[in-house]
C-alpha cells in the first residue's frame, strides 16, 4: 500500500512556516491570550496529603480587594466526569468532595478582578484538615498494587526455567526517579461562555478530546464547546489530559458570567499537570557464554496516583527488543498520595530501555564481549511475539553507520582505561526503539479559486512541526508549491485529530492529510476528465497526477491545466474534500508494525578526583522511516538527546517523604539540562520508509531520548569502573 | 459562590498601593496607573499586550522574561514596572529592523533553534545582548552565557549554531 517510492526518503530541511512568527513573538500561546471583561483566577492547593477537608476558611479571601468569588467544594456544582480514553480515565473533576489524596491537590479557586488580586486572595484562603498518614513509598505493603493495569504483561517460553539453566546469568535492580516534564510555557486557560456554549483556549496537545471531556463535565453538546490552540509552549505529554484546572476554570467563568483565565505558576506545574513515574525494576538475564540471550525476566514496579490512570508498561518493550526464546515481563503499579502521573516524552520507554539496556551492558562485560556485538547476536528482523517481519527495521545499519561515526572501535575495552589528564574517558552505546502507536485521524484539503491550498485538522504542533510537515506532505501530494499551501490546525472544530503524543500524529495525521489531498485531486480529475474544454478530456480519473500546480495525465504534464482553471470553468470557488486514516492492523499487513529504532553512542568525561560528569559527544543514528523535513526531524532528535541528558544527570522530583509535599518544584531547585550541559551532536538517519502506512513515517519524537539514560550510564562505566543502576547519576555517586 | 462585591465597595480593606508610572518600550512611552506590585514582566504583558515577552517561572531561573533595559539583559519577572521608569526597555516586539528580521533570529530561523519557540524570545533577547557585549568568541562562550536561558524542547545546539553565525555575520566578535 506505500505510495512512496517516488518521494524522497528524507525530505527537504525547509525552514519552519511558523518561524517568523516564534522568533518575533507574535504566536500566540495560550497565556497570551485576553479578553474583555476577563476575571483572573488563582489555586489554592492542598497543604497535606492524604485525609479530609474539615473547614474552608474563605471570608478573609472572599472580603480581599477585587474578589468576585472563591470556590470550594462547598459551593462548586456539581459536575460530570470526562471519557475514557486510550490513556485511560479523565482526571477525576475537581471539588468533588472534602477527601484529600495527595498535596497540591487544588482546594479552592479564587476569582478576581486582577491576577494580583486573585494571587494575593488566594493566600488568605485556610483549610482545616483532618489530615491521615499518606502512602509516600513505593514498595509500602500496604499500597494497593494494580496488576498488569493495561493487559500488556508477555510470556513466551519458560524464562525462569531457562534461567535456571542459562550458563550465565545477571540479575540487576535499576530504579528511575520522578521526572517532571516541564514544558517552558506555562499551562494556562481562558474559558468563556456565551449561554451555553463554550471557548476555551487551553494549553493541549490534544484539543479534540479537551472538547470531548468539557461537553461532558458541563452536560452540552460537543458542537458547544470550541477549544483553540494554536500554538502550545511545549507539552512532552503533560497537554495529553484535561486537568482539573482547566474544568476549574470554565466552572468559574460559568458561575461568574464572565470569561476567566488562569495562568499555573512554575510550583503548580509540578503537581497539576503530570510527571514521569519514578520505579524500579527487576531484571534477570540468561545467556550462553557467546552472548546469546536464552532468557530475559523483566519486571517494573512504579508509582500512580490514588485516583488516576497512567499508562506505563515499563517492562513491556522487553518482550520484542531482542531475538530471546524465553521471556516474561511484568509491570505493577502501585498507588499512592501522589499527584498524578502522565506520560512525560518516551513514557515507560525511557525507563524500560535504561534497565534493559544497563543489564545487556552488564551482561557483556561479564562476558568480556563488545556491547555492540552482544547487540548484534541477538537482533531480530521479526517480531518474536508473532513471528511477523517488521514493517521497517534498519537498527543493524544504525548500528553501523552508529559505531563508523563515532569511531567505536578506538575504545579499549577495560574499564577505567581511558584517560585525557585528569578526565576518565568512557565510550558507552545503547539500542533504543519507540513502538508505533497512531490513532484515528481526520483531515480536511480545499483548494481556492486562486489556486492557494488549505489543509486542516484539529491537531497541535507542541515544537514537532506539524505546521511545516503536514504543508510540506499537502504540497507534494497536491502537485504545490509550499508557499500556496497553508495548515491549519489547533481548533477543535476542525476535522477530529488524535493526540500529539505517543510518536504517532506526524504518521496518523500525514495519513489522513494524504487521503485528503488524494480524493482532492481526484475531484478534479472527474470534473477535467469528463469536461469537452479540458485537454484532460477522455483520460480515466485513475491516471492523472499533479505536479507544478498543473492536473495533468500521469506522466504527460503539457495535457494539463491547473487547478484555478478548472474552478473558474465549472463557476466554483474551491473544491474541498476529507480524508481519515486508521491504524493499520498488522495481521492484515502480515507485517507487524515497527516504530522508530535507533543506535545512541556517548562519550562521558569524569573528573578523576572530584566526580564531576561531563557529556562529551553523543551520535544518535535514527531509522524514523521516511522523514519529512530533516531539519525539524533532527530537531525532534537533538531535544529528545536533551531531554535524556537531563534524565541522566539531573531531573529528580524530589517528595518529602513524610508530608509528601515536593520539596524542590523550581527551575532554581529542579535541574534540567542547561546550554553549556549539552555537547555537539552528531545525528543521522538511515532506513527506509515503512512499509505498513502510506506516507512511510515512523515518528520521530519519542526515540530521540530513549536509550541517552542508559549509553550515559553505560559509557560512566567505561570509565569509572562504577556501575550505577539508579538515575539520575549525581556527582556523589561518583566519589 | 459568595457575592462579596458590596463588601469591597463599602472598603472594608484598604485598597492596594497605586501609582502612575511611566515606561518607555521599544521607544513609545506609556503612562500606566497599576498596582505597585506589579513586575515589568506582567506591566509589559497584561497591560501593554506586549506578550512576545514569556513568563516560565515568574522567579528568575528560566530567561523566558528577558528583555533590556538600557541595552543590557534583565529579566522582567524580577524587575518591578516601576525600577524600568525613565529607562529603554526594549523587548522582542522591538528587535525587528524595518527592512526585516534582525540577524539573529533570522539565524535561529535558518539553524532551527527553536522548537516550541516558548523560550525564543528570550533567547533571542539574550543573544543579542550576548553579541553586543562581545560574548559570543566561540561555542564554549555562547553556550556558557546562554546558560540562563532554559529551553525545555533542547534546541541548545541549534542555538549555539545560529547565534555563532550571526555573531560571524555581524562582526561583533572579532575573535571569530
Ligand atoms: S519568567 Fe522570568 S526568569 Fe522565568
Ligand atoms: S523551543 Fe520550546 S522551550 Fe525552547
Amino acid at each position: 500500500m506505500s505510495t512512496v517510492e517516488s518521494r524522497p526518503r528524507i525530505g527537504a530541511g525547509v525552514n519552519r512556516v511558523d518561524g517568523p512568527r516564534k522568533v518575533t513573538g507574535t504566536a500566540p500561546y495560550p497565556m497570551d491570550f485576553s479578553v474583555p471583561g476577563q476575571a483572573y483566577g488563582a489555586l489554592v492547593q492542598s497543604t497535606v496529603a492524604a485525609g479530609r477537608i474539615v473547614r474552608m476558611h474563605t471570608e478573609a479571601a472572599e472580603g480581599a480587594p477585587g474578589v468576585i468569588t472563591v470556590i470550594t467544594h462547598e459551593n462548586a456544582p456539581k459536575v460530570g466526569t470526562g471519557p475514557v480514553t486510550v490513556l485511560g480515565a479523565s482526571p477525576p473533576p475537581p471539588l468533588r468532595d472534602d477527601r484529600v489524596v495527595h498535596h497540591g491537590q487544588h482546594i479552592a479557586f479564587v476569582v478576581a478582578e486582577t491576577p494580583e488580586q486573585a494571587t494575593a486572595a488566594a493566600r488568605l484562603v485556610r483549610a482545616d484538615y483532618e489530615a491521615t498518614e499518606p502512602l509516600l513509598d513505593l514498595q509500602d505493603p500496604r499500597a494497593e498494587q494494580l496488576v498488569d493495569p493495561w493487559g500488556t504483561d508477555t510470556s513466551r517460553g519458560d524464562s525462569a526455567a531457562a534461567l535456571e539453566s542459562a550458563e550465565v546469568t545477571l540479575r540487576a535492580t535499576y530504579t528511575t526517579a520522578d521526572n517532571t516534564n516541564n514544558p517552558l510555557g506555562l499551562f494556562a486557560t481562558l474559558a468563556a461562555w456565551e449561554g451555553e456554549t463554550l471557548t476555551v483556549h487551553d494549553t493541549s496537545q490534544w484539543p479534540s478530546m479537551v472538547r470531548t471531556c468539557l461537553a461532558m463535565v458541563f452536560g452540552i453538546p460537543e458542537s458547544s464547546v470550541r477549544v483553540l490552540v494554536p500554538y502550545v509552549g511545549g507539552g512532552f505529554g503533560a497537554g495529553l489530559r484535561a486537568w482539573p484546572h482547566v474544568i476549574l476554570t470554565a466552572m468559574a467563568a460559568r458561575m461568574i458570567k464572565r470569561p476567566v483565565k488562569l495562568v499555573l505558576t512554575r510550583p503548580q506545574m509540578f503537581t497539576s499537570v503530570g510527571h514521569r513515574p519514578s520505579g524500579v525494576q527487576w531484571l534477570s538475564v540468561g545467556a550462553t557464554r557467546d552472548g546469546e540471550l536464552v532468557a530475559l525476566d523483566h519486571r517494573s514496579l512504579s508509582s500512580l496516583s490514588m485516583e488516576d490512570n497512567d499508562y506505563e508498561p515499563f517492562a513491556w518493550a522487553s518482550s520484542f527488543a531482542y531475538r530471546c526464546p524465553n521471556v516474561t515481563t511484568q509491570d505493577r503499579q502501585a498507588r499512592l498520595n501522589v499527584a498524578v502521573p502522565t506520560s512525560m516524552r518516551a513514557p515507560a520507554e525511557a525507563q524500560g530501555n535504561f534497565a534493559l539496556e544497563s543489564a545487556l551492558d552488564e551482561l557483556a562485560h561479564s562476558l568480556r564481549m563488545d556491547p555492540l556485538e552482544l547487540r548484534l547476536r541477538n537482533h531480530t528482523d521479526v517480531d518474536p511475539r508473532n513471528g511477523l517481519p517488521w514493517s521497517g527495521k534498519a537498527l543493524l545499519e544504525c548500528y553501523e553507520v552508529g559505531a563508523r561515526r563515532f569511531g567505536w572501535s578506538d575504545r579499549n575495552p577495560e574499564p577505567r582505561s581511558m584517560r585525557d589528564g585528569n578526565w576518565l574517558v568512557g565510550y558507552g552505546m545503547a539500542s533504543a526503539l519507540f513502538p508505533y502507536f497512531a490513532q484515528p485521524c481526520a483531515a480536511q484539503a480545499t483548494v481556492n479559486r486562486d489556486g492557494s491550498a488549505l489543509v486542516r485538522s484539529a491537531a497541535t504542533d507542541i515544537g514537532t512541526g506539524t505546521y511545516t510537515v503536514m504543508a510540506q506532505l499537502a504540497a507534494e501530494e497536491l502537485g504545490l508549491s509550499l508557499d500556496l499551501v497553508r495548515f491549519d490546525l489547533g481548533d477543535s472544530d476542525m476535522p477530529n485529530a488524535m493526540m500529539a503524543g505517543g510518536s504517532g500524529l506526524t504518521g496518523a495525521l500525514g495519513n489522513a492529510v494524504h487521503d485528503a489531498c488524494r480524493r482532492l485531486v481526484r475531484s478534479f480529475a472527474e470534473l477535467a476528465c469528463g469536461d469537452a474544454d479540458s485537454p484532460l478530456l477522455g483520460f480515466s480519473p485513475d491516471d492523472v497526477e499533479c505536479t507544478d500546480g498543473k492536473v495533468h495525465p500521469v506522466g504527460r504534464p503539457h495535457l494539463g491545466e491547473s487547478y484555478a482553471d478548472i474552478l473558474a470553468r465549472h463557476g466554483l470557488s474551491e473544491l474541498t474534500a476529507n480524508g481519515n486514516s486508521t491504524p493499520p492492523v498488522a495481521t492484515e499487513l502480515g507485517m507487524s508494525l515497527a516504530g522508530a529504532y535507533g543506535a545512541k553512542f556517548v562519550e562521558v568525561r569524569v573528573d578523576a578526583d572530584l566526580g564531576l560528569l561531563r557529556v562529551a559527544r553523543v551520535v544518535s543514528v535514527i531509522d524514523g522511516g521516511r522523514i519529512l523535513n530533516e531539519k525539524t526531524a533532527r530537531s525532534q532528535i537533538i531535544g529528545g538527546t536533551v531531554g535524556g541528558i537531563g534524565m541522566a544527570l539531573f531531573e529528580d522530583t524530589v517528595t518529602d517523604p513524610r508530608t509528601g509535599r515536593i520539596a524542590n518544584g523550581t527551575f532554581a531547585d529542579y535541574l534540567v539540562a542547561v546550554n553549556a550541559d549539552v555537547p555537539e551532536m552528531d545525528v543521522v538517519f538511515v532506513g527506509e520508509p515503512d512499509r505498513g502506512t502510506a506516507t512511510g513515517t515512523k515518528g520521530v519524537g519519542e526515540v530521540g531520548l530513549v536509550g541517552i539514560a542508559p549509553a550515559i550510564a553505560n559509557a560512566v562505566y567505561h570509565a569509572t569502573g562504577k556501575r550505577l543502576r539508579e538515575l539520575p547519576i549525581t556527582l556523589d555517586a561518583l566519589l | 459562590m459568595t457575592d462579596v462585591a458590596s463588601r469591597r465597595d463599602a472598603g472594608e480593606r484598604p485598597a492596594p498601593p497605586e501609582r502612575v508610572v511611566t515606561l518607555t518600550v521599544n521607544g513609545r512611552s506609556y503612562a500606566l496607573r497599576m498596582d505597585t506590585r506589579v513586575t515589568l514582566l506582567d506591566a509589559l504583558r497584561d497591560r501593554l499586550g506586549l506578550v512576545g515577552t514569556k513568563k516560565g517561572c515568574d522567579q528568575g531561573a528560566c530567561g523566558a522574561c528577558t528583555v533590556h533595559l538600557d541595552g543590557r539583559r534583565v529579566l522582567a519577572c524580577l524587575t518591578l514596572a516601576a525600577q524600568a521608569e525613565g529607562r529603554a526597555i526594549t523587548t522582542i516586539e522591538g528587535i525587528s529592523g524595518t527592512d526585516g528580521p534582525h540577524p539573529v533570529q533570522q539565524a535561529f530561523m535558518e539553524h532551527d533553534g527553536f522548537q516550541c519557540g516558548f523560550c525564543t524570545p528570550g533567547q533571542i533577547m539574550s543573544a543579542v545582548a550576548l553579541m553586543a557585549e562581545g560574548r559570543a568568541g566561540s561555542d564554549e562562550e555562547i553556550r556558557e552565557f546562554m546558560s540562563g536561558n532554559l529551553c525545555r524542547c533542547g534546541a541548545y545546539p541549534n542555538i549555539v549554531a545560529a547565534i555563532r553565525e550571526a555573531a560571524t555575520r555581524g562582526g561583533h566578535d572579532a575573535r571569530l
